[in-house]
């Protein structure tokens, strides 16, 4: 049985003639994490709102540890997924464990608050991200990365199996972006958790795949998957050519660490460069 | 400590007003009433304490219960610290209700309470269905819906105005959207309580998920809220506590935006805590501001006029002393 398990999946807006996305069909198993990798507007948010049940498909179907998420009550999904947003949009300045604790919210009855357990496992969440000691400031008052941490440590206080994260690096400077990488790379390995994630960085699966993390990838390209497997069978460079029209060149560099790989890129292409298909 | 300020207020407006009464006068009229004691008291104390001051004072501490917590409650939902109980047309509904119940029945009570109410309800449930789109209701689109409702409610509100009397009606019109706790009586903590008592208890219920709805309908989502239903309970109880509110003393401003801030400032922004203070500092505000309108001239000053007057500058300089609270 897979985590989860998109078969022929597509999605319309409705009113709108195009589809977002469609014939695509996906698995996450336990342990891993799934890069989505496409330009923008190519439907990963799209995607990834149709797996947390935000629009329902209308073509193929979804699977969540074996159930047909059509039989999902409201709000069931959160027992299964749980969800890390680009950027939390603030409101009221919550303490950071209120934030946290809101994870419970699943597990907590509609007329009753979190009870003494439910803080306990915030605090647990929190202990992993390493946002304990900032736990009674106001959330508003933290760094991009720093809530991005707390926004992880959320979803770890659902307890669930599996959690998706779009683009949860966006925004984030140089240092922060390495430590959701490595917090993302703990869970993985220590949780036996799975991360699907959408991602506009290609370097962010070989980051995962130079620490020997279960990962696979989807390139998505013209609403459905171009291709998806290990980052070194997929992201080659004809392919980041095809979809992202850019020239780039993978790289393998032996170090200390061992062998590591490395897109770089080196430049847009062009309208010329398209009659010549051995540029890739 | 949340129970007790009210309470507070209520004794102490039973002191202060005109025609001054000694605690001791309180206490006697109470025990007597309550067939605890039988002392010697002045029929002009029994009747100004038990008939007339007490159930001004009940009244107005459940008014400004209900509109200080369905403000803070709607702030949540929304998303928004400008909102206020008024956001989905409820008060301009009422006073559409209050209105046309006073130029069709001539002022009879009863009938303005009841047109109140129930047009209160119907412009709540207009601004609702205006949100639907696509079998959901956008948070956004609610508001959008609120806003149309509210100013087609506050043209017919001046429409009659236009075609009321201007010596009978008018004035009548006029007065009851100032808003005033002026007639209260047990009867209308009766009738009105209900409605109130009701929407007072689905918000402390359903409080903590103020909390998550507060995270946007997709994270809301994610985190297993019912969407649908929790907005529903939220907006069902905010309007029922409103609408109770307003038909009894007409249009009260200003209390539903500023107390939940007050409280937001003094014990911060989760819903466990901000619900039972909004409602406990709206209770104390409104019976004070009351009094203050009872004693401060001759002829009684409306309520609606009073609390911006009053609560204004005391928001100026609580936003100065705690720096916005963290905003």
């Amino acid at each position: 049985m897979h985590l989860l398990e998109l078969n022929d999946a597509g999605f319309t807006y409705p009113q709108q003639r195009d589809a977002v996305f469609s014939s695509i069909n996906l698995r996450v198993d336990r342990g891993e994490i799934f890069c989505l990798l496409g330009p923008n507007g190519c439907g990963k948010t799209t995607l990834l709102d149709c797996i947390l049940g935000i629009h329902r498909l209308d073509q193929g179907r979804i699977k969540v540890n074996g159930e047909d998420a059509r039989h999902f009550r409201p709000g069931e999904i959160a027992k299964h997924v749980a969800y890390v947003p680009q950027r939390h949009e603030n409101t009221f300045p919550y303490t950071v464990i209120d934030m946290v604790k809101m994870g419970r919210a699943v597990y907590t009855g509609r007329f009753s608050s979190p009870s003494d357990i439910d803080k306990e496992q915030a605090k647990k969440a929190l202990e992993i991200v390493g946002m304990m000691h900032m736990r009674h400031r106001p959330f508003t008052q933290l760094s991009g990365g720093e809530a991005q941490l707390v926004m992880i440590a959320r979803a770890l206080a659902q307890q669930t199996s599996l959690i998706i994260m779009d683009e949860p690096t966006a925004h984030l400077d140089f240092k922060h972006e390495m430590l959701v990488m490595e917090t993302i790379v703990k869970l993985v390995r220590e949780t036996d958790m799975s991360v699907l994630m959408a991602t506009h960085f290609p370097n962010h699966t070989f980051y995962f795949e130079n620490r020997d993390i279960p990962i696979r990838v989807a390139l998505m390209h013209d609403h459905t998957f171009l291709e998806s497997g290990k980052p070194t069978e997929v992201l080659r460079e004809d392919n980041i050519g095809r979809i992202y029209r850019v020239k780039a060149r993978l790289a393998e560099f032996a170090m200390e660490e061992g062998s590591l790989r490395q897109l770089i890129p080196l430049r847009t292409l062009t309208a010329e460069d398209n009659c010549d298909e051995s540029q890739y | 400590m949340l129970a007790l300020a009210p309470v507070m207020a209520i004794i102490l407006s039973l002191v202060i007003g005109r025609y001054p009464v000694s605690l001791s006068a309180i206490g006697q009229v109470v025990l007597n009433k309550l067939h605890l004691a039988n002392y010697q008291v002045a029929q002009v104390h029994t009747v100004l304490i038990w008939d007339i001051r007490l159930p001004r004072a009940i009244l107005g501490a459940l008014v400004g219960a209900c509109l200080a917590v369905s403000g803070a409650a709607f702030q949540g939902l929304f998303r928004n610290p400008l909102v206020s109980s008024g956001i989905l047309g409820v008060s301009s509904g009422a006073g559409f209700g209050a209105a046309l119940a006073i130029i069709l029945f001539h002022g009879n009570t009863s009938a303005t309470y009841g047109f109140a109410f129930a047009f209160a309800l119907l412009a709540v449930l207009l601004s609702y269905m205006i949100g639907q789109v696509y079998n959901t209701t956008p948070t956004i689109m609610l508001v959008l819906g609120g806003v149309i409702v509210s100013s087609v409610f506050s043209s017919l509100i001046s429409f009659t105005k236009y075609v009321a009397d201007p010596y009978r009606e008018l004035p009548s019109i006029v007065f009851w959207l100032m808003g005033s706790l002026a007639t209260a009586s047990y009867r209308d903590i009766m009738v009105a309580g209900i409605p109130m008592l009701v929407g007072l208890v689905g918000l402390m219920g359903i409080r903590w998920r103020i909390n998550v709805l507060s995270m946007g309908d997709k994270e809301a989502h994610a985190l297993g809220v019912n969407l649908k239903l929790d907005k529903g309970i939220v907006i069902f109880s905010a309007t029922l506590a409103t609408a109770g509110a307003v038909c009894v003393s007409g249009i009260i401003g200003w209390v539903g935006l500023i107390i939940p801030h007050i409280c937001r400032m003094l014990v911060g922004n989760d819903n466990r805590v901000l619900i039972p203070s909004s409602m406990a500092l709206g209770a104390c505000f409104l019976v004070l501001v009351d009094d203050i309108g009872r004693i401060i001239t001759g002829s009684e000053i409306p309520l609606g006029i009073l609390t911006a007057l009053i609560g204004a500058p005391f928001f100026v300089w609580l936003l100065k002393r705690t720096k916005g609270g963290g905003w």
